[in-house]
């Protein structure tokens, strides 16, 4: 039965983000709730996007090469291209998804956040560019002191 | 929440912060014993003049009180309205606003 819930709220989900999609942006966690689930980065990446590859070029991201903090690690990252959407992903958590950023056509695809690590790891993020190609780069980074358990 | 956007050479830079806890499944379940009560912001949506600007899905994994940097272009002039907010796991809201200066 729970089986059967989830996939009808998908599929209605899917539906409801389907017909507006020209016009309404997307909430990710109501159209693709596997993504939030996914343990690893390929899952993730796979549930969100349908490939776990993706090129590497025309997105940068940066973050420090050691965190003293785990609890609020600051990350930037942008994409060169015209985008759909934007995703950050970790692989040091119990989850990978981060967040994702719809764009649309007044977006820079200019962004900071501060994420939370619990420990060292590495930081994907990943660009849906407009012509439908996954475009994207990594950095790893070392956690002093881990942020997900206080 | 506190926003603070700045119109510079046709981009709007911003800054936003929302006042949140975003605690995770396994800090509750540290905390309470139960996994449920954890509840972070999931989605946060910006607009000027009734045009989305930025919108994100959100997990756990974003700091507490999460800070959000984007830039946007091509709408909104100096003294226009830039209305953020967001919406949390239990459904709780939280919104706010800043002139673009």
């Amino acid at each position: 039965m729970e089986r059967r819930n989830f996939l009808s709220m998908t599929l209605g989900a899917l539906a409801l983000a389907v017909v507006p999609a020209s016009v309404k942006a997307e909430d990710y966690r109501k159209a693709k709730p596997t993504v939030w689930s996914a343990h690893t980065v390929e899952d993730a990446m796979k549930n969100l996007y349908g490939s776990a590859t993706f090129i590497d070029s025309g997105v940068k991201v940066t973050a420090p090469k050691v965190a003293s903090n785990g609890g609020a690690i600051p990350v930037d990252f942008s994409a060169d291209m015209p985008i759909k959407s934007i995703a950050l992903l970790q692989d040091a958590n119990p989850e990978a998804a981060v967040c994702v950023f719809d764009a649309n056509k007044y977006s820079v695809n200019k962004y900071s956040v501060k994420i939370k690590m619990a420990k060292s790891g590495t930081i994907t993020i990943v660009a849906l560019g407009q012509d439908g190609k996954l475009y994207g780069s990594k950095v790893s980074l070392d956690v002093a002191l881990g942020g997900c358990e206080g | 929440m506190k926003i603070k956007a700045t119109l510079k050479n046709g981009v709007v830079d911003v800054k936003a912060m929302a006042k949140h806890e975003m605690s995770t499944y396994n800090m509750m379940e540290k905390k309470t014993g139960n996994r449920e009560d954890a509840n972070f912001i999931t989605h946060i949506v910006g607009t000027v003049n009734g045009e989305t600007v930025f919108e994100a899905s959100t997990s756990q994994f974003l700091s507490k009180n999460p800070i959000f940097k984007f830039q946007f272009k091509g709408i909104g002039a100096q003294g226009d309205t830039l209305e953020m907010s967001w919406v949390d796991r239990k459904g709780k809201t939280g919104k706010g606003d800043s002139k673009i200066k």
